[in-house]
């Protein structure tokens, strides 16, 4: 079954042309990679995919639902974490997720279970009562991650979610996500590492608004005639 | 009803968090509040005064003693040349010259017209026009006497029209000033809180991007701007109280009129400016925005509201625009409610009209707020 259908998806802003008639199809607990260079539009996809902006032309159901006309019931159903992070950074580590919990309606006893389980987890239940301002960048990055996921969405939507941060935390980072992925939940992430793009089950590369290419890691590169996604990019971006 | 206390509760926790919107939100205003009704005043306590007598009279004599028995006046004696004497005037010396001409004396006492010069430094208006009453009050009142005293050779119409000088007493208004000013004051504090911290509370969201994980999720856009809305309306009211007490403690001002009541129409006009704060956050981009569209209503709101200068003398469309004013409502049940006591009865329409205001304005913000962008 398909978690997310884009058919003929388009953004304009005035004469510029940020998203161009894409369409693309995402199984239920795939991970679907979404690369291009600075502007190619993915976030853009990603902020219509999630109701966060109105399509210009075009329809996407997402879990079901038409982003259009039922964006409030695809709000409760997916988990985004933006590029830039968006936690309040001052409040704690533990208010930030009781915020976000609360305003998606998780019961008040299980909430803070699923709080403390979840920290567990990221291994910071000691960083709980920090202020979220004073932690580092990559605690921060698995802490967005952790709260974009606690009201257990059909859906994520991570947008460059490891961009900024050192390796080991970006190897933590696609544990947690497989791990996530792994319970059946779809997730589509968008990243300019190409070493990142490996990991995934499907992948498409945009340019200028466009998708170039659509397919598994191993058929892209068989099909451009190279060995890694970072030659295929290249080679994709040169045209 | 949780989301809402939960917002609630994360937007105490940033207010308390902030020691920069602490001390804006509690610290400023109250120093604001101790201090500018001392500065901003108009009541006039000492002129300087010089006298010219060509008479030399015993009325110019006794004329001129008068001055010394009055609190406001600092008599700098008779000056015999009139060019030292403007050259003092040049120099800020004094404020007042009296020049008696020849024979006042004689003059007044045949029943004749007869003129006083008073000429007054008017680098500052409301002093020189303060100062210029209260002279006149002074010989007025003493030809008022003089011409009791000397009944028997002044009749009725041999008096110059020029003594009977009741017009002067408009000038005691100012003598009340403080009272005007400092609710006032407490006027502007209000909105200050209400307008202007809210105006850029929701747009500094924007800024640094936490609106995005909130608009991300299913909440309703009325839910989330209340969430804001209470927080910032309890402290509004907190401070209005605290102004209250500074008001009674330092300057001796007791509300005349209900307590209940004027909380109950300050609950209301926060309401007004606080809808007016999250309608012009939400169609800013940035805080440099806001503050700009902010400071540009309240200098307007303020000129316009009768706190500085009297609304009667204002052009007819500066009355008209005023109908949209806010602000001149509010002042209008605060100068009736504090200081004069006035029951419900007299402020109603202020109070209709500030509750529509509300609930235009806030119906404003909410449409306006757009959770997804276009």
């Amino acid at each position: 079954m398909n978690s997310i259908e884009v058919e003929h998806l388009t953004k304009k802003f005035g004469d510029f042309i940020a998203v161009n008639d894409i369409s693309f199809q995402v199984k239920e607990g795939e991970i679907f990679g979404f690369l291009g260079a600075n502007g190619a539009g993915k976030t853009t996809a990603i902020k219509m995919m999630s109701g966060l902006l109105q399509p210009t032309s075009g329809t996407a159901m997402v879990a079901g639902y038409d982003v259009i006309t039922q964006s409030k019931l695809i709000k409760r159903n997916i988990g985004y974490m933006s590029q830039r992070f968006s936690l309040y950074n001052d409040l704690t580590v533990f208010e930030n997720m009781q915020l976000f919990g609360t305003i998606y309606k998780i019961p008040r006893r299980e909430l803070k279970d699923r709080i403390m389980d979840s920290l567990a987890r990221l291994d910071m239940t000691k960083q709980a009562n920090l202020l979220v301002n004073s932690i580092p960048l990559g605690w921060k990055q698995k802490l967005a991650f952790a709260t974009a996921i606690l009201h257990k969405p059909k859906i994520v939507f991570l947008d460059e979610p490891t961009s900024g941060v050192d390796p080991i935390v970006r190897r933590e980072f696609w544990n947690l996500i497989y791990e996530t992925a792994s319970t059946g939940v779809t997730i589509l992430v968008t990243t300019h590492y190409m070493d990142e793009a490996e990991y995934c089950h499907r992948i498409s590369i945009m340019a200028d608004g466009v998708i170039r290419l659509l397919g598994t890691p191993e058929e892209l590169k068989k099909q451009v005639g190279v060995n890694t996604i970072n030659d295929v990019f290249v080679e994709y971006v040169k045209h | 009803m949780r989301t809402i206390l939960i917002l609630i509760k994360k937007e105490f926790l940033q207010v308390f968090r902030n020691p920069l919107l602490m001390s804006i939100l509690i610290v400023a205003p109250m120093v604001q509040f101790m201090i500018f009704p001392f500065c901003a005043d108009y009541e006039i306590k000492v002129l300087d005064i010089a006298f010219i007598d060509h008479d030399g009279s015993r009325i110019t004599q006794d004329i001129i003693h008068s001055f010394d028995a009055s609190d406001i006046f600092v008599s700098h004696g008779i000056i015999q040349n009139k060019k030292d004497a403007e050259k003092m005037i040049q120099h800020d010396k004094i404020d007042i010259l009296v020049e008696f001409p020849n024979q006042f004396e004689e003059d007044l006492m045949n029943g004749e017209a007869t003129r006083i010069a008073i000429t007054a430094n008017a680098i500052n208006t409301t002093k020189a026009g303060i100062g210029v009453g209260y002279t006149q009050e002074i010989i007025g009142g003493y030809m008022q006497k003089f011409q009791e005293d000397n009944m028997f050779i002044a009749s009725e119409e041999q008096i110059p029209a020029r003594l009977n000088l009741s017009y002067i007493y408009w000038y005691n208004e100012q003598m009340n000033y403080k009272n005007l000013i400092v609710p006032g004051i407490l006027v502007i504090l209000v909105t200050l809180i209400g307008c202007y911290v809210t105006a850029l509370n929701l747009v500094r969201e924007k800024e640094i991007g936490t609106i995005e994980q909130v608009n991300v999720t299913p909440i309703r856009r009325w839910q989330f701007l209340i969430g804001k809305m209470i927080p910032f309306w309890i402290l509004g009211m907190v401070e209005f109280i605290m102004g209250l007490f500074i008001m009674k403690l330092v300057f001796g001002i007791t509300v005349q009129g209900s307590i209940p009541m004027l909380l109950g129409i300050t609950a209301i006009y926060l309401l007004v400016m606080l809808g007016l704060g999250f309608f012009i956050s939400s169609v800013s981009e940035n805080q440099l925005q806001a503050m700009f569209i902010v400071l540009f209503l309240f200098i307007i709101f303020v000129l316009l509201s009768g706190l500085f200068t009297p609304t009667e003398g204002m052009p007819q469309w500066a009355h008209y625009t005023n109908y949209l004013n806010p602000m001149s409502f509010y002042m209008e049940v605060i100068k009736k409610v504090v200081l004069k006591g006035s029951a419900f009865v007299s402020v109603q329409t202020e109070t209709i009209v500030l509750s529509v205001m509300a609930v235009i304005v806030n119906t404003g913000a909410i449409l306006s707020y757009q959770e997804k962008s276009k």
